[in-house]
């Protein structure tokens, strides 16, 4: 077999775009471009260079009832105009309107996650987890939200306990074993979005969990926690509820 | 008529931004304009009319609900839509495949099929520096890019379809991406 020169790699993303790979292989290439932003952007490029290929083949008008199918699929009737479906993630006030009420938070978050995973068309097999963080005094500090394909992880206070000035609560993700992993500064008043390294996010399951707690602003200074911790939650995958919608 | 003309990018990023926006109405006169095109791409790939009706449904199912993830600076929208259609269309081969594997028949009436670039295509500055140098290629992997492209078969199928062995297959399609993507860079 020839080797693979220049490079295995960008020879295999271009092998993914031109669609000449098995299930499995495909899976792998997926899975990377989710992982790495370099790979992503490659197989990116490959699309751009052979898509134009789609030009040789002749356009057939589809059947009426494609359109209706779709118009049904995703109600289009009922809508009107412009509503805010999408972007739901980044409507930070839909966010922090949910922060706000503390009772039944963890009900509602798990109610928004359900939308949130039906209105995926494919979910992909990790969609998103959730981790109710909760205080010494049963009440909810914040909830957070872990969208795996994005790498992100959105933090909505409940009703935290307030830092003293000069100190913010930072997030830890603890695992089963080792010390806890810095994850970032959160907001005991305002829904914060964190962006998530590969490693970080290779970490969270079922077995890891999420605690915060007071440090100075900035971020504890020696990389582990030096304040009191204030809530833990555990992590927990929102693919339960994963059932494909029509 | 052309559905899909390359002067029309900067409509189509608009009715896609719109159409992230949540705006039905962009989206049906998306889906008016573009649709063709990718039924085209499915039909060809899946060889099944029913099969390419529920795919086209699923893409556009998608182009809704991510149209807001598209970024016109990565990507051109006619790209982002026939790669869209194209993985769902594979993703539905490998799916249909699996079932019948060992059916080299899949191919059966693709491999001989060479059809000619149609008017708009001609007209497509990515199309035209694409197959200035398809043309540069040894025929033969030229040959076997295009059957990939529009099959969506995986080596196996190809090779079992154009009757080489399966090594040769992967030697040529290497050869020939690395050769369009030197190309297409000089070009």
């Amino acid at each position: 077999m020839m080797p693979l020169e220049p490079d295995d790699r960008e020879v295999r993303y271009a092998e993914y775009v031109l669609g000449v790979l098995d299930a499995r292989e495909r899976a792998a290439v997926e899975r990377e471009s989710a992982e790495r932003p370099a790979a992503a952007a490659a197989i990116a490029a490959w699309s751009q260079r052979l898509a134009p290929l789609a030009a040789e083949i002749a356009p057939v008008e589809p059947p009426e009832r494609v359109w209706d199918a779709i118009r049904r699929r995703l109600r289009l009737d009922e809508r009107t105009g412009v509503a805010p479906r999408t972007g739901l993630w980044e409507n930070l006030r839909f966010w922090h309107w949910l922060g706000l009420g503390s009772a039944g938070l963890a009900a509602t978050a798990a109610v928004v996650l359900l939308t949130l995973l039906l209105q995926r068309p494919t979910p992909p097999p990790i969609p998103y987890m959730a981790a109710t963080i909760v205080q010494p005094d049963h009440r909810i500090g914040w909830t957070a939200t872990m969208d795996i394909a994005q790498s992100r992880m959105i933090v909505i206070p409940g009703v935290p306990q307030r830092s003293s000035p000069g100190h913010a609560p930072e997030l830890w993700l603890v695992p089963k074993a080792g010390r806890p992993i810095p994850v970032g500064m959160i907001s005991d008043s305002a829904a914060v979005t964190i962006a998530l390294s590969p490693s970080l996010v290779a970490r969270l399951g079922p077995t890891a969990t999420l605690a915060v707690s007071i440090e100075p602003v900035g971020g504890s200074p020696t990389g582990r926690p030096t304040g009191p911790v204030i809530g833990t939650g555990a992590i927990g995958a929102a693919t339960a509820a994963a059932s494909r919608p029509a | 008529m052309s559905p899909m003309p390359a002067e029309d990018r900067e409509t189509l990023e608009r009715l896609l931004g719109e159409t992230g926006a949540g705006d039905a109405k962009a989206f049906r006169t998306l889906y008016r304009l573009t649709s063709a095109r990718l039924f085209g791409v499915c039909l060809r790939m899946l060889r099944d009319r029913s099969e390419a009706e529920e795919v086209l449904q699923e893409t556009y199912a998608t182009v809704w609900r991510r149209a807001a993830s598209f970024d016109p600076t990565l990507a051109a929208p006619q790209t982002w839509l026939v790669t869209l259609a194209r993985n769902k269309a594979i993703d539905r081969l490998r799916q249909r495949r699996e079932a019948t594997l060992d059916d080299a028949s899949v191919l059966e009436g693709v491999v001989d099929e060479r059809p000619g670039p149609s008017a708009e295509a001609e007209a497509q500055d990515g199309y035209r520096r694409l197959h200035d140098c398809l043309d540069a290629l040894d025929p033969k992997h030229a040959n076997s890019v295009r059957e990939a492209f529009f099959s969506g078969a995986t080596y196996m199928e190809l090779a079992a379809g154009l009757q080489v062995p399966l090594g040769t297959m992967k030697s040529w399609i290497r050869r020939a991406l690395i050769q369009l993507r030197s190309c297409l860079e000089t070009g």
